[in-house]
């Protein structure tokens, strides 16, 4: 069920939820089409739940449209998809066909809807392809690449450019993230949803039945990291820092994240993380499904700090999901994870175990810069990563789209 | 008195189009063609960006120099440059140009950056909403402030400076337009006591209440 706009005013205040109902005055009637390759699961998904919702509600004619497509078009664009980020990976002439093949023929299922559009937003490279096909549209078609396509892997990049190329603008979540395009690429970086069962406030009940299952102490210390067991987010790393600090400090540790059993790099890490562990019971490794929300919502609550020691991130929510809780993070020096963790104000940045140890055990013994930190990052995401921004960015390129796309100044 | 209309502001960022900086050479030759727009984004739009206020350098040139070049030297520099100290925008570029080239030609090696620390050159659009309040006299001044978001305050005390009347913010301008023998003076001097560029917007909305309150019954 959505959430109603006004439901976010307490949180952000009344001349945020103003300035949406200002751009959306501006936009009423403006139909909107949203493309994408999933009703459910994954982030972009995640993102058009909420946010068509709230568009329609501020008199914008939104409507989401998802391809379909079998399973060879998915592996295909899940090549496409890891290549984009850099994995070399082969797609051969007959994939591209494919992807080429989906598209006619959702293109021939949305065509009106596509044709009438005054914006059409197409997420990631699945539906790219639409727009060659749209020969008689009337809109402006913006591409919002949701991933990392800085270094891509070239022969994916050489078959995907021209297509995107041809867009009247595209969408990157940081600077750090884009490719050079010939048309405006704006930055819209992602959110939270503070009203989410992963970020809702919490009854002190709740919180004390997770750690109540988990058998977590309230009298000591707790580390956190909320992350699926990949590589890249160093788990053993974490236990390595942990053990340092526990040399002379009595902490706890968990080690949380999503199932990975069916991905065969990710079952080993997980094996090397429960190794690395041993049978330490300050060490909490939690394999959890995926609709945990609130047991991740209740564990980044009871942390006393926050790590996420990444080497390689996108943006890193989880990082931005532990400071609305008020705590303090310890990340990795990558990707968006430096975008929200500032030396000093919400956390620190670290690049080795060492490092992060160093910063832990300088956090317990400054109490008051854990307070003060937490309560810092906690105004800084209120500021800058609740959906509430996310959604005025997106109006706001869309009055900019449809008035003058390289306007210095726009009022509304 | 014609009433004071408050604004409120919020920026959408997009990128310049030029190719991102690996080292200080490539930052100066950046700079120099750079649009105006892409400077104003640098040095004054930072401050009401989504990225963290950081308190060491004001302008986006020196915390990627001290954090990523590791030249705190030029940091320094490029740090103290004020952009509302400059007439205008082209002069501020030449004393970056200046700032970075008296480096260069101190250095035996050119600082570099590592690959994904490089500088991104980017800028905004301004967007602009009426939030429908109105102030109708200066003694009012404080109190509206006191309740402004940031983006009225940066709007009003900073990016106003770059619109006519150039230099002046926009309470400045309206007392000024209003003025009728003087009589607001007082409030134009306290405006004019405060070191802005150095303060975080937060800060700023702080520092205007208290100049501004308590003056009522002054001469």
């Amino acid at each position: 069920m959505s959430t109603p706009l006004g439901a976010y005013e307490g949180i952000v205040g009344p001349a945020v939820l103003r300035q949406l109902r200002q751009l959306g005055e501006k936009l009423a009637g403006t139909r909107v089409v949203h493309v994408n390759s999933t009703r459910e699961g994954g982030g972009v998904a995640e993102i058009l739940e909420w946010m068509i919702p709230i568009m329609r509600e501020l008199g914008l004619d939104t409507s989401w449209e998802v391809i379909d497509g079998n399973p060879r078009f998915f592996e295909i664009t899940k090549s496409i998809h890891n290549g984009l980020q850099g994995a070399d990976v082969a797609i051969p002439v007959k994939g591209w066909k494919t992807w080429e093949d989906v598209n006619v023929k959702n293109f021939k299922r949305l065509r009106p809807v596509l044709e009438e559009a005054d914006i059409v937003f197409i997420h990631d490279p699945q539906p790219a392809h639409l727009l060659s096909l749209c020969t008689r549209r009337k809109g402006k078609w913006i591409w919002r690449a949701h991933i990392d396509i800085s270094r891509p892997f070239r022969p994916v990049w050489k078959s995907l450019k021209p297509v995107v190329e041809r867009y009247d603008a595209s969408i990157f979540s940081m600077a750090q993230f884009a490719q050079p395009l010939p048309h405006p690429q704006f930055l819209v970086p992602p959110s939270i949803d503070p009203l989410s069962g992963k970020n809702m406030d919490l009854s002190h009940g709740e919180i004390e039945a997770v750690r109540g299952e988990y058998g977590l102490d309230p009298s000591r210390p707790l580390l956190v990291q909320i992350s699926r067991f990949d590589r890249f987010k160093d788990p053993v790393g974490v236990v390595e820092a942990y053990r340092l600090v526990r040399k002379v400090a009595p902490v706890q540790l968990v080690l949380a994240g999503g199932g990975a059993t069916d991905d065969p790099e990710g079952k080993a890490i997980l094996e090397d993380v429960i190794e690395a562990a041993g049978n330490d019971p300050d060490i909490h490794v939690l394999l959890l499904p995926p609709d945990s929300h609130k047991t991740v919502n209740a564990l980044q609550r009871m942390a006393t700090i926050i790590l996420q020691k990444s080497t390689r991130e996108g943006f890193g929510l989880t990082v931005t999901e532990g400071m609305w809780k008020g705590k303090p993070v310890i990340g990795g020096d990558v990707g968006g994870i430096r975008l929200q963790v500032v030396n000093h104000h919400t956390g620190f940045l670290v690049n080795t175990p060492e490092g992060a140890a160093h910063r832990i055990r300088y956090l317990l013994h400054h109490q008051d810069g854990i307070e003060r930190m937490g309560s810092t990052a906690r105004e800084f995401v209120r500021e800058n990563f609740l959906l509430t921004r996310h959604l005025r960015e997106y109006l706001t390129l869309m009055l900019v789209t449809l008035r003058d796309i390289k306007a210095n100044v726009v009022n509304v | 008195m014609i009433p004071f209309e408050v604004k409120d502001c919020t920026l959408l960022a997009r990128m310049s189009g030029l190719p991102p900086a690996f080292n200080l050479r490539e930052l100066r030759e950046r700079i120099a063609v750079c649009g105006e727009n892409v400077l104003f984004h640098h040095f004054c739009e930072t401050t009401l960006r989504g990225t963290f206020d950081n308190p060491d350098y004001r302008n986006d040139f020196a915390v990627w120099s001290k954090l990523y070049l590791g030249d705190r030297v030029v940091s320094e520099r490029l740090g103290i440059l004020d952009p509302y100290a400059f007439p205008s925008l082209g002069e501020l570029r030449a004393a970056t140009l200046e700032v970075i080239d008296e480096r260069l030609g101190e250095s035996t090696m050119i600082p570099w950056a590592r690959p994904g620390d490089e500088f991104f050159f980017m800028e905004a659009t301004t967007v602009v909403f009426d939030t429908g309040i109105r102030i109708t006299h200066p003694r009012e001044l404080a109190a509206f402030i006191g309740a402004m978001t940031v983006g009225s305050v940066y709007f009003h005390f900073l990016e106003a400076r770059r619109r006519p009347p150039i230099g002046k913010d926009d309470f400045t301008a309206w007392l000024l337009e209003n003025g009728n023998g003087g009589k607001n003076r007082k409030y134009i001097d306290a405006l004019a006591s405060i070191d802005f560029y150095f303060h975080t917007l937060p800060h700023l909305r702080s520092e205007l209440v208290k100049v501004l309150s308590g003056l009522e019954g002054s001469k």
